[in-house]
């Protein structure tokens, strides 16, 4: 009786196991299935590499929005990381108890709230500001909607994220490292960046790496600050589209080989994050090793 | 002036970060301090301002009309969002845990180490996790609501969900699990009890504040989605059953403000919003600590 | 000398996160209107154009009436900023003085400035005497011969009743003789889905008609015109909404009717001093030949 039990729960166990394997396999399946045979139709290079997307006269060309997707990401990462590095530094080993009971709830807070709202913030307050400062400097821009403020604004966004992530794994370190340091002589601020820094390097890295994948995969906030024009630029003061826009911008109207050219977008959207995640565990495995 | 202060303050750091000094001077000690403290100050200062602008804007359009059981278009009450969010929540979460409990148990374990299988659930949980919500929102309306007919409904919602948080809640277990020690398992097994009494009694009992926090983070993401949600449970406001529609709080502000018609509701939204993650957040730090000390 | 320069970068920090609030009271929540900028600029440099996604209503009609579209399709410039809903092209056009975008007129306020089209205010009247050009229909669609509450339905919203709310709602009746309406008591669920702009007075609609009658439960769908379409062609809504004319391959499919029309307004900031643009000037602007203010302001 007993026996049975277990082997009936081992069961359930491995099938719940399963489960994950399974949305992946149907998730693949219909993006792909969806996705697929308008690549196909439109040609995988045009598709691709065409600069031209005007899906009302039939041309379909996405490396606009590639573009647009890694300029973005990279904004935010540039401005992201660093800040939130350092403030995870601070939340780790500077900051007095006392403080920290209402800080760290602020960036549980911060990650909390939904992206839209981001959107409207943007909005009403970086999109005008961005295009003031430009101004200011003498710029000929007359729109903040650029990739600046879509990329201050995914900076902002993924804050918690690294920030959460970064101290935890700063905090992991074994304190017997920072006492060493220390009693060799080194002061509180070379202990914690020569020291407990490196020691915390995957952990900090995983965060980074959920970063980036928040970055790309944001899609509400965006629209609403990038400007969205389909086409490349080579200035951080212009707008561009983004491959998540791209998809909830036109999805609702498509027919046709549109709406697979969109779904097409969402599968190439998710080979970009297959890639990242197989970057980072080979990274990992490479450090492991 | 932010981005330029932010940008030199960026490259400073990132200098301070990676060259390693023959040197290590007080004035570099400072200036890590400096930028430590700068950071911290402008990362809480851009969070206060973010909030205070949502509780300007939102805060003087709550009114107690807003809380009313039926909506319609003269008063666009919330309290119909309020209850299919918290509808949506739980069986998004009966769905999703259970699920994503298992496998963690089966993969910590049950498994063997080195099996080939667990490799292979390992690198589709990372893919599912990095999946964004819009790609969620796509795969729900052609599978649940398309080909399996369940329309615009609570139902495909709460399932498109589930997926979506199933490896944020399987990840999260399976650090709470490895992070049992061995000898609690040893112990338990040395006494004489099998495999499945040694996880029910033993192992998932301490892992429980680490599951839990798993569970919250899984709440915040249903709470704030819009993208995966609009396209697979509607926009209906109203109370819905299983396979009827509803729209949780985040479209509901998505909606009033569509139009450009609702702002000021809109934001009356978002401040409900932002107590709703603020209650889960202290309400899950309050049973971790409770569980942890017991 | 190196803590000079780390005290200089924090200060640096915080002026620059103190900028950033301050620059915010000027936009407060995008409804203060932006007076304290009129008159500083005699409207002139580069133009910014917002437009509507490909295939919203909205668009597919404006670039239609306006000549944008032609035989080669839609010439929306590709430096348009692209807005995905109305609030997003309201609150851009507030918070940018070289801005231009379109709206229904229903959700104009007072965020921002209609300005005229040939001479001719974007009114209710203008748009009901024929005068204003810009206008379009709000379109419902059923799949063959409505039968039961959707019939039903179909009539109150004709009925001298429906296009009661209909003009009070801010949009413009397509028949003013209708005679009152009389239910046939239907009773049953059907769903109602599609375009957003025509979802406010779709509200107001249903819940007038249940007042009516309480046996019929009408469900509302908020999404876009081309999946209220596709809605009502695979069965998902009984009734599809659309603020666009129907396309020919949805007509194959699906009877259109007309419900109202809408006035499409050509919206700029408050502060820019240009109040009359022509049909073609619009054009202009929204191909792209026209990228300054200074050419249309004379």
């Amino acid at each position: 009786m007993k026996n049975l039990l277990e082997i009936v729960m081992h069961g359930v166990f491995f099938v719940c196991a399963l489960a994950s394997i399974l949305a992946v396999a149907l998730i693949c399946v219909f993006l792909f299935a969806n996705g697929i045979p308008a690549i196909r139709e439109i040609g995988v290079l045009d598709f691709l590499t065409g600069t031209t997307w005007k899906p009302g006269n039939d041309v379909y060309g996405i490396l606009p929005m590639i573009v647009g997707s890694i300029y973005i990401t990279a904004g935010a990462i540039v401005i992201g990381v660093p800040i939130g590095l350092l403030t995870a530094i601070f939340m780790a080993f500077y900051c007095p108890k006392r403080i920290y009971g209402v800080l760290k709830p602020c960036t549980e807070l911060l990650a909390g709230i939904p992206s839209i709202v981001y959107g409207f913030f943007g909005m009403v307050v970086i999109v005008p500001t961005v295009l003031d400062v430009a101004k200011f400097f003498g710029s000929k821009i007359s729109s903040g909607s650029t990739i600046l403020s879509a990329s201050i604004l995914l900076g902002i966004m993924i804050l918690p994220t690294i920030i959460g992530v970064s101290e935890a794994a700063l905090r992991a370190v074994p304190n017997a490292y920072y006492e060493g340091a220390v009693a060799m002589g080194a002061t509180h601020e070379r202990a914690i960046f020569s020291v407990m820094l490196p020691a915390a390097k995957s952990g900090v890295l995983a965060g980074i790496v959920l970063g980036i994948g928040r970055a790309i995969g944001e899609t509400m906030a965006v629209i609403m600050v990038a400007g969205n024009q389909p086409r490349l630029t080579g200035s951080l003061l212009k707008g561009i589209r983004t491959m998540t826009a791209n998809i909830v911008i036109e999805m609702g109207y498509a027919t046709g080989l549109h709406r697979e050219a969109l779904i097409a977008t969402g599968v190439v959207l998710f080979v970009f994050i297959l890639l990242i995640n197989l970057t980072f565990s080979v990274l990992k495995r490479r450090k492991d090793a | 002036m932010t981005t330029e202060a932010t940008s030199a303050a960026k490259k400073t750091a990132v200098q301070a970060a990676e060259k390693k000094p023959r040197v290590y001077g007080r004035g570099k000690a400072r200036l890590q301090k400096g930028l430590v403290y700068g950071a911290a100050i402008l990362t809480f200062a851009v969070l206060l301002f973010l909030i205070a602008y949502i509780l300007i804007n939102g805060v003087p359009h709550l009114k107690p009309s807003l809380f009313e059981w039926t909506y319609n278009s003269d008063n666009v009450s919330m309290m119909p969002a309020i209850i299919t969010t918290v509808e949506m929540t739980l069986l998004a979460l009966l769905l999703a845990v259970p699920f994503g409990l298992f496998t963690a148990v089966y993969l910590n374990e049950y498994a063997s180490r080195g099996n080939k299988l667990v490799n292979v659930i390992r690198i589709t949980t990372e893919t599912l996790s990095g999946i964004p919500s819009i790609v969620y929102g796509l795969f729900g309306m052609l599978f649940f609501v398309t080909q399996l007919h369940w329309g615009y409904s609570l139902l495909a919602g709460a399932m498109t969900l589930a997926i979506m948080i199933l490896p944020l809640i399987m990840r999260t277990a399976e650090e709470a699990l490895i992070s049992v020690p061995d000898t609690y398992r040893e112990g338990s097994f040395g006494l004489g009890a099998g495999r499945l009494r040694t996880v029910f009694r033993i192992v998932l009992p301490s892992a429980m504040p680490g599951i839990l926090s798993g569970i919250i983070l899984a709440i915040g993401r249903i709470v704030g989605e819009t993208a995966a949600l609009i396209f697979t449970a509607g926009t209906m406001a109203q109370i819905p059953g299983l396979f009827q529609s509803g729209r949780t709080l985040a479209i509901h502000m998505y909606v009033l403000s569509g139009e450009g018609l609702n702002m000021n509701e809109a934001y009356a939204t978002a401040v409900v919003l932002l107590v709703v993650v603020l209650l889960m957040n202290t309400i899950s730090a309050l049973v971790a600590k409770k569980l942890t000390k017991k | 000398m190196k803590k000079s320069v780390s005290l200089l970068l924090a200060g640096l920090m915080l002026c620059g996160a103190l900028a950033g609030c301050g620059g915010n009271d000027s936009y407060g929540a995008g409804e203060s209107g932006t007076d304290d900028s009129a008159a500083s600029t005699g409207t002139s440099g580069a133009i910014t154009v917002i437009s509507r996604e490909d295939g919203s209503g909205t668009r597919s009609a404006f670039v239609e009436l306006t000549g944008v579209e032609d035989d080669n399709g839609d010439n929306t410039t590709v430096d348009a900023e692209i807005a995905n809903k109305t609030d997003v092209v309201l609150t851009s056009v507030a918070g940018n003085e070289s801005a231009i975008g379109y709206v229904s007129l229903g959700s104009l306020n007072g965020t921002v400035k209609a300005v005229q089209v040939d001479g001719v205010d974007a009114t209710v009247e203008n748009v009901k005497s024929g005068s204003y050009t810009l206008s379009r229909p709000f379109n419902i669609a059923t799949k063959g011969e409505p039968t039961g509450v959707a019939k039903d339905f179909i009539n109150f919203i004709l009925s001298a009743d429906g296009q009661a709310i209909v003009e009070e709602e801010g949009y413009i009746k397509v028949n003013d003789e209708a005679a009152a309406f009389t239910t046939d008591g239907s009773e049953g669920q059907i769903a109602v889905g599609g375009s957003s702009s025509v979802s406010p007075v779709m509200e107001k609609l249903i819940e007038a008609y249940k007042a009516v009658n309480p046996k019929a439960q009408i469900d509302l769908q908020t999404s876009d015109s081309t999946s209220g379409m596709t809605g009502a062609m695979d069965g998902t809504f009984a009734i599809g909404m659309a603020s666009r004319e129907l396309k020919d391959e949805e007509k194959a499919e699906l009877t259109g009717t007309s419900i109202a029309l809408d006035g499409i307004a050509v919206v700029v900031n408050p502060a820019n001093t240009v109040s009359n643009l022509t049909m073609d000037q619009i054009k202009t602007i929204y191909t792209g030949e026209t990228t300054d203010w200074a050419d249309v302001a004379a």
